[in-house]
């Protein structure tokens, strides 16, 4: 269930247009929806900035479809990884976006440790929906019932991206020199 | 139980799991690309229909003294009420009630099974 503070904000916002409470809300969740974009893409932050723009211009647009059924963060995911397949699909980058060598780039230009650096080049190994997968439980924290909820992926077919993923990530670490 | 990969990819996640992303100015820019949502006219149509439902309803309500209406029926009921207990209590010993086992188990699954299951469902479909 939606936190309590949410859903007075998200009150404020579809009763009365209140865009101080909605600029409430993006201040609170920018940071979860841009890390997931920003892993989705490998690390282009100008695509992901965009891409959460995107998505908090759709929740606002969108706010009184929003029933509270579930917490708001799993609602504004859920439109984000449409946002983001949406893109993919207009775009048919999915392949383009895993080899891309100005993603590369970017994530070197920002200065990022040579471990992340590491852990996006084995994320580039992986399926777009493994990718999701194993970044909304491992990074975001997301149980596989919510992960199922924002995807929209059967709980099952999660639970087999993220062991097919992880084994995937596992062996090019450790050909990469990790976990001893 | 948790394998090897579990651990180690745990480990390298840690630091990614932690980083907060600084707003800097990101916030701004999505509040000023907002778009202005404007009230469908089916929409303002419907709230001006309630606001004059509302206020014909009031007004109807005073000019009839809606408040002796309710407070007649309030006692009638109360008298009404008072009675068939009484009827209730003076009848019910000697009143044989045939219960058909089949009846109960049908309402008792339409209550305890049925019910819950149709609200359970419902409600996972408004997500």
């Amino acid at each position: 269930m939606a936190s309590i503070s949410d859903i007075a904000l998200v009150t404020q916002v579809a009763v009365f247009h209140n865009k101080q409470a909605f600029d409430q809300l993006v201040r609170k969740y920018q940071s979860p929806v841009r890390r997931f974009f920003l892993n989705q893409t490998l690390g282009d932050e100008q695509l992901s900035d965009d891409l959460a723009q995107e998505t908090f211009i759709k929740a606002y647009v969108n706010i009184t479809k929003f029933r509270g059924m579930s917490s708001f963060s799993t609602w504004l995911m859920r439109i984000a990884y449409n946002v983001f397949y949406d893109q993919v699909r207009s775009k048919h980058q999915t392949d383009d976006i895993e080899e891309s060598p100005t993603v590369m780039r970017q994530t070197a230009q920002t200065g990022d440790s040579n471990i992340k650096m590491d852990v996006h080049a084995a994320m580039a190994l992986l399926k777009p929906d493994e990718r999701t997968c194993i970044t909304l439980q491992l990074i975001d924290g997301y149980p596989i019932d919510e992960i199922s909820k924002i995807t929209g992926i059967a709980e099952n077919t999660v639970k087999s991206h993220l062991k097919r993923g992880k084994d995937k990530m596992a062996n090019y670490l450790r050909e990469n020199g990790y976990g001893g | 139980m948790e394998d090897k990969n579990d651990i180690l990819l745990k480990q390298l996640f840690e630091q990614a799991a932690q980083q907060q992303i600084e707003d800097n100015g990101f916030t701004e820019r999505v509040m000023m690309n907002l778009p202005e949502v404007k009230e469908s006219r089916v929409r303002c149509y419907t709230r001006l229909w309630t606001m004059f439902c509302v206020v014909m309803a009031i007004l109807i309500f005073w000019l009839i003294s809606g408040w002796d209406m309710i407070e007649g029926m309030m006692t009638g009921g109360k008298h009404m009420l008072i009675n068939t207990i009484e009827v209730f209590m003076l009848t019910a010993p000697t009143t044989e009630i045939e219960i058909n086992p089949w009846t109960v188990v049908l309402l008792l699954g339409f209550v305890l099974v049925f019910l819950p299951y149709q609200t359970f469902r419902k409600l996972s479909a408004t997500l």
